[in-house]
């Protein structure tokens, strides 16, 4: 068997897994445990938002919760205020985000490294403090909620709506699973290799005659648009937006889940955000100051498995490729690409 | 073909009050393969850096293919035809050998293809596969680049550079560093490649670009001293005393 | 007039203070290339063991001499278990001080508590100053602040260890083949950095209030002196804390604070735009 061929397997026991979960959870584990899936992935979303910028091109974005929260803000303001419908409300959520990424982003992609890391908090911090203080659009600190729109409706007595947990389940991982999709595919387009380009070899890249800025932008533009997705879906989930996930907090910790799940991997963003996300459920109820030992794992996976945990299963699924398979010679599958 | 193919008009770049290039002309004729030689610090690398658009000129204009490039930025001119190799190796050491090359060969396809396969985009894989046949780096076509022998990195250099096609290619000091064999090889590389392509090379090894150069180019503190055939720099008194002297071993 | 001079006044003393932390980044920042996330909660430990000196023994003062030593030796504890084993991957520091500050901010929580507390400055009573009642307790943090920064500059100039330091930073591989111990300077530095952060905590906790989430504001904070003073900068950082400040309290006498902050964000901003390399950089580099 060949890593490429064991990465497919490990993908489509992922992909059934997630599809049968709100049958499969129940069974093992208490059933809030499928909104608990659910809201992992949708959080997976921003940490892959920071993947596509960090693992891919190259720039580390302490600024996706500004994103996330003009997805979020869109959805909210979107039905509470201006009496929207379903699709309209995430429509404007997405298109806010993705519009917001444009302008945050024209201005940012000329600066690298710190530079650029430092401007993106700065850009999201105003923003967080416009929404804390323009309370009567926003709620300010308190949020602001709103009660859910059906998603279709056919004549009078017949609804689909989020308000149903089956259909609100599947919603989120069509939608999760439609960005991963579109992330996939990009990834492994010419664009998707200028991306790497750029992260490994800026200079070299611009001399080759690609436009550094334009890809960055683009980049940067696709990110906005996955982050926007996350915050429009969490509002739906939550039913609720407020401007403490635009902190730069919540950004870091997308950081944090992208790297801890291995940057440069498509799927790393999914294992680090679940794993904290388990580690928050599981211990929070053990000890309350659970945190320590998340913090304590955060440090010892950075210590010793560097590349995330995407880096430690690339390498695993490599050797056991190699085991299973002495004499095929090469075929080193995907690894950090 | 011939006629100039770079036209480089008063050219100067300042760093703060220090000026690296203090106004040159030079011209590169096309079918020839050109030298730059000089001193360190007598503003070759400078030059290169300027034409190609990653430094802005201070003064003076610079046409390529007879188009005004001075305020061109840098991919731009690459797109027109100008590749380059750096003084110190520059390739992608995260992708491996072929996707170095490949990359190189797409951005004359455009990059700008999201919903495209990267494995079905025909004349980039053509092109690429064809290079690495060329270079013989086939057998480490899947290689990391960041993993390769030096002599390696800067044959891979080369071929990148080549994949965009170019029609005029500045080396930035190619064989420096380099043991005798690889120098061998990557000098008959070069004079291979300079009967179809424009070359201007930057090098320091005198003997080398003796037996390889139609035309030198003598530098020295950000200006151009002489320039003719080998024989008549070799002629060249002022040379001789300002850099070919005893003291170059 | 009176409260823009107040608030202005207030501005400085914030700014000479942050000041003081951010050189603690800087030098961290910059020497060790780490990008220390929980840099804002050493500033907030030094609070809290402030507050824990004042506890037990009743006496402030002792805290200005026992914190920094605390930070200090806080800060080597840390250097040798968490940033040596990451050297060199800047990435990696991001994800690991992160790691470090949820710690710390959680440790904090669990002993000291989740309730913000106010401490009593040890000098109270105020001081006629540009017409106004001041504060003496703030004029004297900020004379303490630049004493310490005063110190610092003394230090990385006058000294082995400081001359050290600048070595370090300028060109590691031929520091460490001068005989320099660059592994011991790093350590240090980082332990340092610590130090004069938990200074900035004592200094500040009778302005400020001893909470275990002071940390997340003052960071970013830090950050922008750092950046808009220009990298490597330390006199830019001080100048550039100071007048971020400074602006900052201005612009919150005339309209509320979070509006005031919003104020200084995007004039952060336009610097950055403007002199990605700090203000005080030359046009070109």
């Amino acid at each position: 068997m060949t890593a490429a061929a064991i990465n497919r397997l490990g993908l489509a026991v992922f992909a059934l897994f997630t599809l049968a979960a709100p049958w499969l959870l129940p069974l093992v584990v208490d059933g809030f445990w499928v909104d608990i899936y659910s809201e992992m992935l949708i959080w997976s979303l921003l940490a892959a938002s920071v993947n596509l910028l960090f693992g891919y091109v190259g720039l580390l974005s302490f600024g996706q919760a500004l994103f996330f929260g003009m997805g979020m803000y869109g959805v909210a303001i979107g039905v509470a205020k201006l009496g929207l419908g379903f699709w309209p409300a995430f429509g404007l959520g997405v298109v806010l985000a993705t519009a917001m990424a444009a302008v945050a982003g024209a201005l940012a992609v000329r600066l690298t490294w710190h530079y650029f890391a430092i401007i993106t908090v700065v850009f999201s911090l105003i923003f967080y403090f416009t929404a804390l203080s323009w309370k009567p659009l926003t709620g300010g600190d308190d949020g602001l909620s709103f009660s859910m729109p059906p998603m279709l409706a056919l004549g009078d007595d017949w609804e689909l709506s989020l308000t149903d947990s089956t259909v609100q389940y599947y919603f989120i991982i069509l939608v999760v699973g439609a960005c991963y999709a579109l992330m996939g595919v990009i990834l492994k387009s010419p664009l998707g290799w200028a991306f790497r380009t750029v992260r490994e070899n800026a200079t070299r890249a611009s001399l080759i005659g690609l436009n550094v800025y334009l890809i960055r932008l683009t980049a940067f533009i696709a990110a906005g648009f996955i982050a926007g997705v996350a915050g429009a879906l969490f509002a739906f989930f939550g039913r609720y937006a407020s401007a403490s996930y635009m902190f730069y907090h919540v950004s870091g910790e997308a950081v944090v889940w992208a790297i801890i799940g291995g940057a440069g991997t498509l799927l790393g963003p999914v294992v680090g955000t679940s794993l904290l996300i388990v580690l928050r459920e599981e211990l929070s109820h053990a000890w309350e100051h659970y945190l320590i030992l998340v913090g304590v794992i955060v440090i010892l996976v950075v210590i010793f498995a560097p590349r995330g945990l995407g880096g430690v299963w690339h390498a695993l699924v490599r050797r056991v490729a190699r085991a299973a398979d002495e004499d095929a010679g090469g075929g080193d599958g995907e690894g950090r690409s | 073909m011939s006629g100039p193919i770079l036209e480089i008009a008063d050219v100067e770049k300042h760093f703060g009050g220090l000026a690296a290039l203090g106004g040159v002309n030079a011209t590169v004729e096309s079918g020839r393969l050109t030298a730059i030689i000089g001193p360190n610090g007598a503003g070759k690398t400078t030059l290169f850096n300027v034409v190609t658009g990653i430094l802005a000129p201070s003064a003076g204009t610079i046409r390529f293919l007879g188009r005004d490039i001075t305020r061109s930025s840098v991919h731009e001119i690459s797109r027109l035809g100008l590749a380059r190799t750096l003084q110190i190796k520059s390739v992608f050491h995260g992708l491996t050998v072929r996707e170095n090359l490949w990359i190189a060969a797409q951005s004359r396809e455009g990059v700008f293809k999201p919903f495209a396969n990267a494995k079905t985009c025909r004349r980039a894989n053509e092109q690429a596969d064809a290079l690495l046949e060329e270079l013989a780096l086939t057998r480490l076509a899947s290689q990391q680049a960041a993993n390769l022998s030096y002599g390696d990195v800067a044959l891979l250099e080369i071929g990148i550079a080549l994949a965009t096609e170019p029609k005029l290619l500045l080396l930035d000091e190619p064989i420096c560093g380099m043991g005798p064999a690889e120098t061998e090889r990557t000098v008959e590389k070069i004079r291979e490649l300079s009967k179809r392509i424009d070359i201007v090379i930057i090098e320091h090894d005198i003997e080398v670009v003796f037996d390889i150069s139609d035309d030198i180019i003598v530098m020295a503190l950000g200006r151009v001293l002489a320039r003719g055939t080998p024989a008549e720099i070799s002629e060249n008194a002022e040379v001789r005393s300002a850099y070919l002297g005893d003291d170059d071993a | 007039m009176e409260l823009v001079i107040a608030l202005g006044m207030n501005g400085i003393v914030w700014g000479l203070i942050i000041a003081l932390i951010a050189l603690g980044l800087s030098i961290i920042f910059g020497l060790l290339d780490i990008i220390n996330i929980a840099h804002g909660d050493f500033f907030m430990v030094g609070t809290v063991m402030a507050w824990f000196v004042f506890e037990t023994t009743g006496n402030y003062w002792l805290a200005f001499a026992i914190v920094p030593v605390l930070g200090f030796a806080l800060g080597a504890l840390i250097e040798y278990t968490v940033i040596q084993p990451i050297k060199n991957a800047a990435a990696l520091s991001i994800v690991a001080t992160f790691g470090l500050s949820i710690i710390l901010q959680e440790g904090v929580r669990a002993t000291y508590g989740a309730a913000p507390t106010r401490l009593t400055a040890p000098i109270e009573g105020t001081l006629p100053l540009f017409g106004l009642e001041y504060e003496i307790y703030r004029l004297f943090a900020a004379l303490v602040s630049i004493a310490a920064i005063g110190c610092f500059f003394l230090f990385l100039h006058r000294t082995k260890l400081g001359t050290w330091m600048r070595a370090v930073r300028f060109d590691p591989e031929t520091a460490t083949a001068m005989g320099i111990p660059a592994r011991r300077v790093y350590l240090v530095t980082f332990a340092i950095g610590f130090a004069m952060a938990a200074l900035g905590g004592v200094v500040a906790g009778p302005i400020t209030t001893v909470d275990f989430q002071a940390g997340v504001d003052v960071l970013p904070f830090c950050f922008m002196a750092v950046i808009i003073g220009g990298l490597g900068n330390m006199g830019g950082t001080v100048a550039a804390a100071v007048m971020l400040a400074f602006f900052e309290g201005v612009m919150a006498s005339f309209t509320d604070p979070t509006m005031a902050r919003i104020g200084s964000l995007c004039l952060m901003s336009l610097v950055l735009m403007v002199r990605p390399h700090g203000i005080f950089s030359g046009a070109t580099r």
